[in-house]
């Protein structure tokens, strides 16, 4: 008995420590707003379960087996199925989807301000350098990619007009 | 814990004092040592000398190119008369995806079926493109597509303004209120499209793969612990490469496109809604008549498997048929799940049609 006491013991200190850990978690994941909030401990508690019941095992078993890290990779899958479960539900909360479009409208505020000084910077300099700007690049190419363009619609024209010339045969 | 008690622990683990070891546990032990150290070969090649995976090797030629777009055509011992034309996604990825390597490769399989296959690539556009929509994409762009199909391949449509004989969605999203994440993301009430293109001019790529890495952090922990697992394997470490390569090479969306895409499908729901209008003309689902073959994927967190079905039941078709299988949005189409589950499914469908 006293050989399976130590394991055990070792077991129910981690066990502990997971499950603190899993508390702080959900303390820090969880939203304050009283709508349905995540329980990351729901997810943690089987996968725990199941991991240290299976390190448990795995310990009484004499002698160790290379079956000791395909349960190791297991209990890892597993561990990060579950934190992906609580992320995604996290990130699927209306309050996680407003704040990430606050602070994405708020980059952008600050943002806009700061590229377009920036380009204009760039383009005053590129211009004292007596180089084309990237705007007069990409009007060049803007206008080679309309001709492209009206260029394929004569040829289509004249592929329809043929079409039709041949569809009509010799008079 | 005493000392003594602990050596017991160890002793029990270790199954010192315990006589012999079984000498199965033995084999097994030596194969794992194996596979240690192949692993440890293996990780010392991939750091110290990476090798460029050679993606995309079915042959073919290129039948057609307008602006950063080209149409490839694939060489194949054509037993099927009507040709089949893929249309990949536009932004996001490279579509090398579908021909990553021999012997795991759709395009490989569909070519091998006798299909004389044809695939857009839309290319990388840059900042001359950022006025191309999708009303851009879908009326100008995909009819030249379509044309050019049907003049190499010599095939003579019924009816040549809408020469589509069988329709084929792969985890295409089409009711775009059951869409997931993305769809709570971009809703009109988290999200300003305007403003974003407005101030970017374009979706660049580093933004659109943070966007598609959010979408599930773990991710790359996982792939990478799956990595380390199977790195003993010569050919999973191949086809990782090939795959991590494709994983890491985002593309950017042309601004106009994405205010579209944005707006009129995550935002309006327009496709489903039968409000979406093109090119001056209704676009109507329930006016598709010809035989269609939905795919889902199971495990889809990008185009889940309901708001893909959702054709099934919209279309005006018949001969229409869905099909739920496991794996997620890429490996739906990549992978050795894909060749098991997906290609045989997609080339049979279209076989006794084409």
């Amino acid at each position: 008995m006293a050989d399976a006491a130590a394991p055990n013991q070792l077991f129910e200190q981690w066990r502990k420590q997971f499950e603190e850990g899993a508390q702080a978690w959900a303390r820090l994941v969880t939203p304050p707003a009283p709508a349905a909030p995540p329980d990351p401990t729901a997810f943690w508690r089987p996968v725990l379960d199941q991991g240290v019941q299976t390190w448990a095992k795995l310990f009484a078993q004499t002698p160790a087996t290379p079956e000791l890290l395909t349960q190791w990779k297991q209990f890892l899958d597993q561990w990060i199925e579950a934190w992906s479960k609580v992320l995604g539900q996290t990130m699927g909360t209306e309050q996680f989807a407003k704040l990430m479009g606050q602070s994405l409208d708020q980059f952008l505020v600050a943002q806009g301000p700061i590229k377009k000084a920036a380009d204009q910077q760039v383009e005053q300099a590129l211009q004292a350098l007596n180089l084309p700007s990237r705007s007069q690049v990409t009007a060049v190419a803007k206008q080679i990619v309309e001709l492209e363009e009206r260029i394929e619609r004569l040829e289509d024209t004249i592929t329809a007009a043929l079409r039709r010339l041949g569809d009509q045969g010799p008079r | 814990m005493g000392q003594e008690r602990f050596a017991d622990v160890v002793e029990r683990f270790t199954g010192v004092g315990a006589g012999e070891p079984p000498a199965e546990t033995v084999k097994r032990w030596h194969e794992e040592l194996e596979r240690g150290f192949r692993r440890l070969q293996n990780f010392h090649g991939l750091v110290t000398n990476p090798v460029e995976p050679r993606t995309g090797q079915t042959p073919r030629v290129e039948v057609y190119k307008r602006n950063k777009s080209r149409l490839y055509r694939y060489e194949s011992s054509r037993t099927h008369r009507i040709p089949v034309l893929f249309v990949p996604n536009l932004g996001i990825s490279r579509p090398y995806i579908f021909d990553l390597l021999p012997g795991g490769s759709f395009v490989e399989h569909m070519t091998r079926q006798g299909f004389d296959f044809y695939m857009l690539d839309w290319g990388v556009f840059g900042p001359e493109d950022n006025d191309l929509t999708v009303e851009d994409c879908v009326t100008r762009i995909l009819p030249r597509m379509a044309r050019r199909v049907l003049e190499t391949s010599s095939f003579v449509a019924t009816h040549p303004e809408v020469p589509v004989r069988n329709f084929v969605n792969m985890a295409g999203p089409i009711d775009f209120a059951k869409v997931g994440l993305f769809g709570l993301w971009l809703g009109k009430q988290n999200f300003n499209v305007d403003r974003f293109v407005d101030t970017l001019g374009s979706v660049p790529a580093d933004l659109v793969k943070a966007g598609f890495k959010l979408l599930k952090p773990t991710m790359d922990l996982s792939t990478n612990l799956n990595l380390w697992w199977n790195l003993w394997n010569d050919k999973y470490v191949e086809g990782f490469q090939a795959l991590s390569k494709w994983a890491n090479e985002y593309v950017a969306f042309p601004g106009e496109f994405f205010r579209q895409w944005v707006r009129d499908f995550y935002q309006d729901n327009k496709l489903y809604r039968g409000e979406l209008v093109m090119g001056g003309r209704p676009v109507r689902l329930e006016r598709i008549t010809c035989p269609v073959f939905v795919v889902g994927a199971k495990e889809d967190y990008i185009a889940p498997p309901e708001c893909v079905q959702a054709l099934i039941d919209a279309v005006g078709s018949r001969d229409k048929q869905y099909v739920e299988l496991p794996g997620g949005h890429i490996s739906l189409i990549a992978g050795r799940g894909a060749a098991v589950h997906c290609w045989p499914k997609v080339s049979g469908w279209l076989g006794t049609r084409s």
